[in-house]
């Protein structure tokens, strides 16, 4: 829930000043199932603002006008109820049953308001901190989502400690700008940026994207987070404006809670391991022979009689990471002032020795009131985190990447240093991977502050009207420092560049600032309108520096200590603003409706000071709410429909056509060649209508949500290639209409519910599909998402899906495959068994979708695939799987002390089974980092892992 | 209500009053816009050498695209391209839209649109002489020219584009004989500017010894001429732009203008160096050059033998390039051993024979062969010459243009590696020029 939102509506309803007429007094207690207290109950007078919060015995006194009322009792996690209290029925014992189907659940829908879930006409995903950390201790918050939610697929860019994720939110939604979502947390619109480390200069690889950076969501600890919210599209996320076109991902941290004060204590103690090993041809003297030659046969055999034949996919992948994550939480308050505070560290070791990833993370989140009418809420959150992730993917011809190099490295050539320590020359590839493995790194470190402070006053208050103003403001500074490192001893270094190193100081700083009035009035005839208006201003600054050198002084890793340095500096501010009004009706919870606007002008735009409109407008009617229902079974039945429109500006630069640096001999020069800028940009706009049904059966105990949609990308801003005889590379066109539209079904039923035993259970299936509904060009390749036609590549085509493959045929580009899944289903099972085992599963199927795997061109190539994958005609490869992606046990012991008063230890795992045809290391793969269309294409990634961890949890 | 009415002015001034986005410029680089008006001269050097640090990007592939076809030479990388495609592996054709076409095209026409800035800038700039100017003229259209001929000579019959000053509306691909033209009006143009013209700019070491001068200038230009001419068997032309030229039947035939390459920051290494011994990226000589070579001819020096034969792809070669000492090595654009075989093969084809075995001596005694004391016919002058362009250019990129030039870029006269590889006589046009 968006805690934040809901207690300014309690906080309003506590300091209600009643006024004096007919009116009598009802106290009462509320308790949970087992009898224990619920403080903080929110308990109204149903169509006022007369209200209450039960306190820390879960007692509540309240004043009530008139001479009979309907109180409303609610509370996060627990079904609300109603319960008529007359002067003669003033003392009232509430037991509040468990919500399954988080009908209460606050939904953010507005920038300044939330709508209960049951009330929601989107269908938003919500994952609360038990389904995203307690079945089992996650790396990334991105990466704890996949297979929890409906409509948002994850593609890893890289297994590498520390992630490198890719979310794609209904499908694709831009080709030139960002497709991964915008997230914000506790109102902070902070960075997902991955940072390249300029290791490119070095290996060879053809641009940032191919280095697999780590995005910078890997901060973020995971187990700070109370609830991540989706919006997945333009419908849910439109008052979010110009930025929202990928969806909308809004993250709420944990809060303290009056009462005792809560001390959490956590050590995990894991381990990393290779997922699979995909296998090394196994060769006989004959076939080596016939392969490479008579020379190499005897090699060969002389390596087999000294007993030296390796296995370097082991040698390399083949370590045991070991992980521990330390974490400690306290947490409390009083009436006036509640707080949480984490503190953090997670150490954890690659499959690849010196890979690694280590992060030390600290908040304190401080609300406070001030007064009866003045509540302000600070959350601070430093983090230091490091990376070490070695050098995979791509590369052309800089001997480091491991896959790439090993594609091409023979078992019977020993590449391990000599007893003088001198690592011998590779000489079947541009480097040896035991010598990079060994001497070289690639390192980043960030050092990164977020903050948000907000503020609720409220100015004026009757038992029908509630009027308030709330302001927030937000930053999030990154200090991102890489370290790359190549010794001049290094195979395709020595005479040629001497070595490498490279240094990153990367800046970056958001900051944003937003002020809404809201005003909240309920009629007599139980309508409740809210209404507010606001602006926002958003200030994203980024100054990335990369310092490079070569001709190294030998064993010298300063940058100074070099014959030869370069410097890079790319340097880029945007600036947002806009101004939202919206209008949201609610007739008795029947029948909700949202109308709302917003209004945005971007510096990204050819006219930074031009207003663009998002509308959005949404409905949803509660059937079973009316008093003609009579299917007392289903308590829920509720029909929804939900439009809305979102942009995405171009990315920055698009406006200019600037002329490039360069030098011959120390003189320096410009030069054409690059984008062909357009001062009069504007930015692609996403229309989205989304419909669907709500049923909820038996109390909740089983429920159903379908919702389907239509978005229309139209607009796509895009860099299409000119010819290159111009003298420049590209241009941008907006001339591209694109279609997602999909299902999304969520089943969520209890198989078994006895004392003893309770099984809760949750099925997520969801598709997308998409269209290429105009196209002002001919087909085309787009720049920078694959290796061109002749290996196999995206191909933009009116009538076609976006994410088709193409390559090469007879006559021209033929269709080789797409990798878009047929579908997929997660399902998510919780077990309990008495009163101290819980036990806990995710699987993952997704069906087609597929992979261009040109690792294993490489490997053909090199004479390394295995023989198995002999048969396999090209390289396109159906992805399909079925995982085992998350599985966890946990004990908790029975009270023995009273110091502690919860002692649980567990086991978990992640990824421990996968199920697929897939021929490499991991179907989930992307070579091209994280932006635009990059999914689908392998080219030896950093394998994926799985993780088994042991976990202890005390409570005082 | 009156409070309520104080804040919702407060916020609509806040709304309204709040922010005003600046107009944007680009924080990271010059723009062409400003380029365009009243540049003066300072900013106009930054196009020539632009220009001139340009065009060596991507020459490694321009070599190493055309040596392939003509079997000079292999690549040896992680691209199965460069062995698969330009060898016509098992039916493959060229690629309209693969590196080893795009990347020189590409390159070469940023250096043309370098040079169409400058030309475009001149009429606008301030405080540049009539001379001056006249020497920005004189060397753009040289510049023009050199890259014009550069791929009009790997797409040859496809003809290449001409006219291409407005991104907006391109000219059409002009026929090989109206791209000569072109080539052959902007050579003499720039010759007439470097006659009057003055260099407000200071071209690179490369062009020491006299080169950097508008004469010395203008003496390369000939030479690039009498190269265009040679392509294009106007060899009485050849002979005569020969004359302006820097040839010196007498003189060093190392002697010409070099692309020159530096650790300064921005700058790049020579490209076409390969590290001694280095696998996963070398450049391979076909062993036809290393059964063909002569006895004691010193160019046997451009080959260097790998402890190990190598072989990928099912191609193998016992030598690796040694053309380049080390990265930084200049790369010569012509030299007069260029002009001295241009001599030999003009005056065989004007039938001055004599002229010709002359020329001839000069290349076979500064490689180490003695006179050449063959018969003095048309044919068999041809076929010495083509065997000195052959070993004196390996690796420099004309072995494709001589070989097609002389009707023998085809499998009865290239070895062929293996069964199924096909020898092409021309690059297509780049996909993405949409023709």
């Amino acid at each position: 829930m968006n805690y934040s939102t809901k207690f300014s509506m309690l906080l309003a309803l506590l300091f209600t000043t009643a006024t004096a007429m007919a009116q009598f007094n009802v106290t009462g207690n509320v308790t949970d199932g087992s009898g224990e207290p619920l403080i903080g109950v929110s308990i109204i007078v149903k169509g006022s603002t007369t209200g209450t919060v039960s306190d820390f015995n879960g007692d509540f006194n309240l004043n009530v006008k008139g001479e009979r009322a309907v109180l409303l009792f609610s509370y996060t996690g627990f079904a609300s109820q109603e319960i008529e209290a007359t002067p003669d029925n003033n003392r009232l014992n509430v037991i509040l049953e468990e919500d399954i189907a988080d009908l209460e659940e606050v939904v953010v829908t507005g920038l300044a308001s939330g709508v209960k879930r049951s009330n929601l006409a989107n269908n938003v995903s919500t994952i609360s901190s038990q389904e995203l950390t307690e079945v089992t201790t996650q790396q990334t918050i991105d990466g704890a989502l996949y297979g929890k939610m409906t409509g948002v697929n994850i593609i890893s860019s890289s297994g590498a400690p520390g992630g490198g994720i890719a979310m794609r939110l209904r499908g694709i939604s831009s080709l030139s700008g960002n497709n991964q979502p915008l997230f914000i947390i506790d109102g902070v619109y902070i960075s997902n940026a991955e940072i390249p480390s300029g290791l490119r200069f070095a290996s060879g690889a053809n641009s940032g994207s191919e280095e697999n950076a780590s995005n910078r969501l890997a901060d973020l600890n995971p187990e700070d987070i109370e609830s991540i919210e989706v919006l997945k599209g333009a419908s849910a996320a439109a008052i979010y404006g110009t930025r929202a076109n990928a969806g909308v991902v809004i993250i709420t941290t944990k809060q303290g809670q009056a009462g005792k004060t809560k001390v959490r204590f956590e050590q995990d103690f894991g381990v990393n391991t290779i997922q699979r090993f995909v296998g090394r041809r196994q060769y006989t003297a004959a076939e080596v022979e016939e392969a490479f030659g008579p020379d190499e046969r005897a090699r060969f055999e002389r390596a087999v009689a000294d007993g030296e034949v390796f296995d370097y996919e082991q040698e390399i992948y083949g370590n045991d990471g070991f992980i521990t994550d330390s974490r400690m939480s306290i947490s409390g308050g009083n009436e006036k002032t509640t707080f949480y505070f984490n503190t953090s560290y997670r150490d954890e070791e690659g499959i690849i020795e010196n890979t690694g990833f280590e992060r030390f993370s600290m908040r304190l989140n401080v609300d406070h009131r001030i007064s009866d009418r003045v509540r302000i809420g600070i959350n601070s959150n430093y983090i230091n985190s490091f990376a070490s992730r070695s050098f995979t993917g791509n590369e052309n011809e800089g001997g480091l990447s491991y896959g790439y190099n090993l594609a091409f490295t023979r078992d019977w050539v020993n590449l391990f240093p000599d007893e003088l320590g001198n690592y011998p020359t590779n000489p079947n590839a541009a480097g040896n991977p035991i010598f990079v493995r060994d001497n070289t790194w690639n390192e980043e470190r960030n050092n990164r502050f977020i903050s948000g402070a907000n503020m609720e006053v409220n100015l004026y208050q009757t038992d029908r009207t509630v009027f308030k103003l709330t302001g927030n403001v937000g930053i999030d500074f990154l200090m991102n420092e890489t370290s790359v490192y190549v010794p001049e001893t290094h195979q395709a270094q020595a005479g040629g560049t001497n070595g490498f190193i490279g240094e990153g100081r990367n800046g970056l700083i958001n900051y944003n600032y937003q002020a809404f009035a809201v005003l909240d009035h309920y009629t007599e005839s139980n309508i409740n309108f809210n209404t507010q208006v606001g602006m926002t201003y958003l200030n994203f600054d980024r100054d990335l520096v990369l310092n490079r050198a070569s001709q190294l002084i030998p064993g010298q890793t300063n940058l100074e200590n070099a014959g030869a340095q370069q410097i890079s500096q790319a340097l880029a501010t945007e600036e947002d603003f806009g101004i939202v009004a919206q209008e949201q009706i609610n007739w008795d919870d029947k029948i909700i409706g949202t109308l709302g606007i917003r209004f945005d002008k971007s510096s990204l735009n050819g006219a930074p000071n031009e207003f663009f409109a998002f509308p959005r407008a949404s409905l949803a009617v509660n059937v079973a709410n009316f008093d003609f229902w009579s299917i007392n079974s289903m308590n829920q039945f509720k029909l929804r429909v939900a439009y809305g429109e979102t942009g995405s500006s171009a990315s920055f630069g698009s406006l200019f056509t600037t002329l490039l640096p360069v030098n011959i001999g120390g003189q320096v020069g410009i030069r054409s060649g690059g984008s062909l800028g357009d001062p009069n940009l504007e930015p692609e706009t996403s229309q989205e209508l989304e419909f669907g049904a709500d049923i909820g059966i038996l109390n909740n105990k089983l429920n159903l949500g379908v919702t389907y949609y239509i978005r229309d990308v139209e607009s796509l801003l895009y860099p299409f290639d000119i010819p290159s005889s111009t003298g420049w590379a590209d241009e941008s066109r907006n001339d591209f209409d694109l279609r997602n539209q999909g299902l999304e079904l969520q089943l969520g039923f209890t198989p078994v519910n006895r004392d003893k035993f309770q099984w809760n259970s949750t099925v997520n299936y969801w598709y997308n599909r998409s269209e290429v509904t105009r196209l002002g060009v001919p087909p085309f390749v787009p720049t920078g998402v694959a290796f061109g036609l002749g290996l196999g590549t995206f191909f933009v085509e009116e009538g076609e899906p976006i994410t088709q493959l193409k390559g090469n045929g007879a006559e021209g580009p033929e269709t080789i495959g797409d990798v878009e899944p047929d579908f997929q289903l997660g399902w998510f099972n919780q077990i309990k068994i008495g009163n101290n085992i819980d036990f806990t599963f995710l699987t993952h199927w997704k069906e087609g979708g597929d992979v261009l795997n040109l690792s294993r061109l490489l490997t053909n190539l090199g004479g390394t695939t295995p023989e198995e994958y002999d048969d396999l005609v090209g390289f396109v490869e159906d992805a399909s799987y079925f995982r085992l992606r998350e599985v966890g046990l946990y004990y908790t012991l029975p009270k023995f002390s009273n110091t502690i008063s919860r002692l649980r230890v567990g086991v978990s795992g992640r990824n421990l089974l996968t199920l697929t045809d897939y021929s490499s290391y991991d179907p989930e793969v992307s070579t091209k980092g994280t932006t635009g269309l990059s999914t689908g294409i392998e080219v030896t990634p950093f394998p994926s892992t799985r993780q088994a961890y042991f976990h202890v949890t005390a409570e005082f | 209500m009156k409070n309520i009415n104080l804040i919702i002015s407060t916020l609509c001034l806040l709304v309204l009053g709040a922010c005003t986005i600046d107009e944007q410029f680009d924080p990271n680089a010059p723009s062409v816009s400003a380029i365009l008006s009243e540049a003066e001269p300072n900013e106009l050097d930054l196009l020539v050498y632009g220009a001139e640090a340009r065009m060596r990007t991507a020459w490694d592939t321009y070599i190493t695209s055309t040596g392939t076809v003509a079997r000079e030479l292999y690549l040896f990388d992680a691209d199965p391209r460069n062995t698969e495609d330009l060898l016509g592996k098992e039916g493959r054709s060229l690629d309209n839209n693969t590196f080893y076409l795009t990347a020189p095209w590409g390159t070469r026409y940023q250096v043309v649109k370098n040079v169409n800035l400058l030309l475009e800038a001149l009429p606008n700039s301030q405080g540049a002489s009539e001379a001056e100017l006249a020497g920005y003229r004189g060397y753009a259209r040289t510049v023009k020219a050199l890259m014009f001929l550069q791929e009009l000579m790997r797409l040859n019959d496809n003809g290449i584009r001409v006219d291409v000053a407005n991104p907006e509306n391109l000219g059409p691909f002009v026929s090989k004989a109206e791209a000569f033209n072109e080539i052959f009006t902007l050579l003499d143009e720039a010759y007439e500017d470097l006659q009057n013209g003055e260099f407000h700019f200071q071209l690179t070491d490369g062009y020491g010894g006299g080169f950097e001068t508008p004469e010395g200038y203008a003496e390369f230009n000939r030479a690039i001429a009498a190269r265009a001419a040679t392509y294009a068997e106007q060899y009485g032309n050849a002979l005569s732009y020969l004359e302006d030229s820097f040839l010196d039947l007498d003189g060093d035939i190392t002697v010409g203008p070099e692309m020159i390459f530096s650790t300064a920051s921005g700058d790049v290494l020579n490209p076409v160096f390969k590290i001694p011994g280095q696998s996963g990226d070398q450049i391979i000589v076909h062993n036809s050059y290393i059964e063909d070579i002569r006895e004691g001819d010193t160019r046997l020096s451009k080959f260097r033998p790998r402890v190990d034969a190598t072989s990928q792809d099912g191609l193998n070669g016992t030598h690796e390039t040694a053309l380049y000492g080390s990265a930084l090595d200049p790369i010569d654009i012509i030299r007069n051993e260029e002009l001295i075989l241009i001599y030999a093969e003009a005056s065989i084809q004007e039938g001055n024979l004599d002229d010709a075995v002359t020329a001839l001596n000069v290349i076979r005694n500064a490689h180490g062969l003695g006179d050449y004391d063959g018969d003095v016919n048309r044919d068999a002058l041809i076929e010495e010459m083509l065997y000195n362009r052959r070993y004196s250019f390996w690796g420099e990129g004309h072995r494709m243009f001589d070989l097609r030039r002389y009707g023998l870029l085809n499998a009865d006269n290239l070895p062929i590696d293996r069964p199924g590889d096909q020898v092409f006589q021309q690059f297509p046009i780049p996909l993405n020029e949409n023709q």
